[in-house]
């Protein structure tokens, strides 16, 4: 049995026979996993120095001569990496005065701070799947990004509390700017909000749960949309990035919604994180610096902020090493060209716009097909796995511990 | 009727493009699914635009050449979809709110009609040495 990486669910029901090394015959996995473990056999990569292929231990002993000769160096990526690797991640970033930083910095972070700290309460996917009567897809759309999300845990499943389930037990409602593939499935309940407007939606139900007409919006649905909440008996609330980049500086509406909800019913709320281990980069930077994300250790300080995040940092570090994650890809154009001016040090078991620019590509192991570790699912549940393929390539771990020992 | 209409570009995720995305950047299969707009039906009657039509999008931060499709949700003048790319990526911009994230979801741009090519990744890799 194996464990996808593929998203933050981590399922770990997946069967994968194998045959001259090659994966014959697969089961339970989803479009998405399917992507993700197909592309171990296509587009690996290979060490590289300015674009030629050189054996490993010089690709490490370059990585390391960059690093050790820069005065502002960067090292973001991290959330396609274990629990294991992030550890010796942040080790190096002190080792080296970096700074550190990963994907959640523009991603579910801003979110991830206040569910880390306790600010707004949570639950695990066991008890959304045992206890939920009520599930809701705020600028989310697992259909897409979570495929899997609904049958495991928050609509199909039967649950301890929940038999009769989806068909009597659960209701799913769909906030969002566009009718996804999720909304769809919630049919009436979807609840449509203009791009930039989960602010207005969220004041607008707040009145509502305060006995007062909302000012903005379908007054019907939004009444209609009060209701369900208070007739919820265990609700959860899953955002997606709709959500969080419409509402960004205004997160505490998010916050009063939480605690007013929680004075009438119950809710809890679950980030609809995308990269596998994401959250756990941002407990384990918790654990030891008191930020989840964007630490500079420079001068042998911890300094955080909105200067030591990728975007920010991209401009003013003077070499970066990116760790499973493709930010030429995903980042605005600007963050993207200002990476790849960068002396670069790309890490990856796959080609990327990102390794294309290195100065210096390493290959690794892909995360739970060729290197075991542990991981912390999109509701902090850690999960172990062990490899499935044999491989002589280097988990992320074992290099940037070998490039730590080169420095 | 206009020759150039402007709208807000909500950047979205879809699960085939993902999936093309995991098994190759570099692949058609994964240009084709990125480097396309929805638009509202009004939207492409206003550009006197068919689906499947190349289409410039441009703001102050960059400029590409995409496919348009034919929305088929309900009506969204004005608001656009694509799904989260390097083709998107060419038109968000870096400059940041206090929350340091840019804006993927509220990029605003016009549309014309296109007289070069769709944009190839390969063109997105010299713009970013360049």
């Amino acid at each position: 049995m194996a464990t996808c990486t593929g998203c933050s669910l981590l399922c770990e029901d997946i069967e994968a026979a194998l045959e001259n090394g090659a994966l014959s015959h697969v089961k339970n996995l989803c479009r998405k996993g399917h992507g993700h473990f197909q592309a171990a056999f296509t587009e690996r990569t290979v060490p590289m120095i300015d674009g030629q292929q050189v054996d490993l231990d010089r690709a490490i002993a370059k990585a390391a001569e960059i690093l050790r000769n820069a005065r502002s160096p960067l090292l973001y990526g991290w959330s396609n990496s274990t629990l294991e690797a992030q550890a010796a991640g942040i080790k190096l970033a002190e080792k080296l005065g970096a700074t550190i930083d990963d994907t959640s910095s523009f991603c579910q972070g801003i979110l991830m701070e206040r569910i880390l700290s306790g600010k707004i309460p949570t639950c695990t996917l066991d008890d959304v799947r045992n206890y939920a009567d009520t599930s809701i897809f705020w600028g989310s759309d697992p259909s897409s990004s979570h495929p899997r999300h609904l049958s495991r845990f928050s609509y199909y499943p039967r649950g301890e509390k929940r038999q009769k389930s989806y068909e009597e037990e659960r209701t799913c409602i769909a906030v969002d700017v566009r009718k996804s593939a999720t909304a769809k499935l919630c049919s009436n309940y979807y609840f449509r909000v203009a791009p930039g407007g989960d602010g207005e939606f969220l004041e607008a139900i707040l009145a509502v749960l305060d006995g007062k007409i909302p000012r903005v919006g379908d007054k019907k649905k939004m009444i209609e949309f009060g209701s369900i909440l208070k007739k919820t008996e265990w609700g959860a609330i899953f955002p997606g990035l709709g959500m969080i980049y419409s509402l960004q500086d205004k997160m505490e509406l998010f916050e009063r919604l939480l605690a007013k909800l929680n004075e009438i019913t119950t809710f809890k709320v679950i980030p609809m994180v995308g990269h596998y281990n994401m959250r756990g980069f941002n407990e384990l930077m918790r654990e030891k610096t008191g930020f989840i994300n964007r630490v500079s250790f420079k001068g042998g300080a911890r300094a955080h902020g909105p200067e030591h995040s990728v975007v920010a940092a991209a401009r003013t570090c003077d070499a970066a090493l990116v760790i499973g994650s493709d930010p030429l890809s995903a980042l605005p154009f600007g963050t993207a060209r200002a990476l790849a001016r960068l002396p670069l040090i790309a890490i990856d078991p796959r080609r990327s716009m990102t390794t294309d620019a290195a100065k210096v590509v390493i290959p690794s192991a892909l995360s739970g097909l060729e290197a075991g570790g542990t991981a912390a699912r999109m509701d902090g549940v850690r999960i172990k796995f062990e490899p499935i393929i044999d491989t002589q390539l280097l988990s992320d771990e074992q290099i940037i511990t070998r490039i730590m020992e080169a420095i | 009727m206009a020759d150039v209409v402007e709208v807000t570009i909500v950047t979205v995720r879809d699960i085939f493009q993902d999936e093309a995305g995991r098994k190759s950047r570099f692949s058609d299969e994964y240009k084709n699914l990125s480097a396309l707009i929805i638009l509202d039906k009004q939207d492409l009657i206003r550009l006197k635009a068919k689906d499947g039509q190349r289409l410039l999008v441009k703001n102050d931060v960059g400029s590409i050449v995409v496919a348009a499709r034919t929305s088929e949700d309900d009506a969204h003048p004005g608001i656009a979809f694509m799904y989260n790319s390097p083709w998107s990526n060419q038109l968000v911009s870096d400059n940041v709110c206090e929350s340091s994230i840019p804006g993927f979801k509220s990029i605003k741009a016009t549309l014309s009609a296109a007289e070069t090519n769709i944009t190839q990744i390969t063109e997105i890799q010299a713009r970013m040495q360049s």
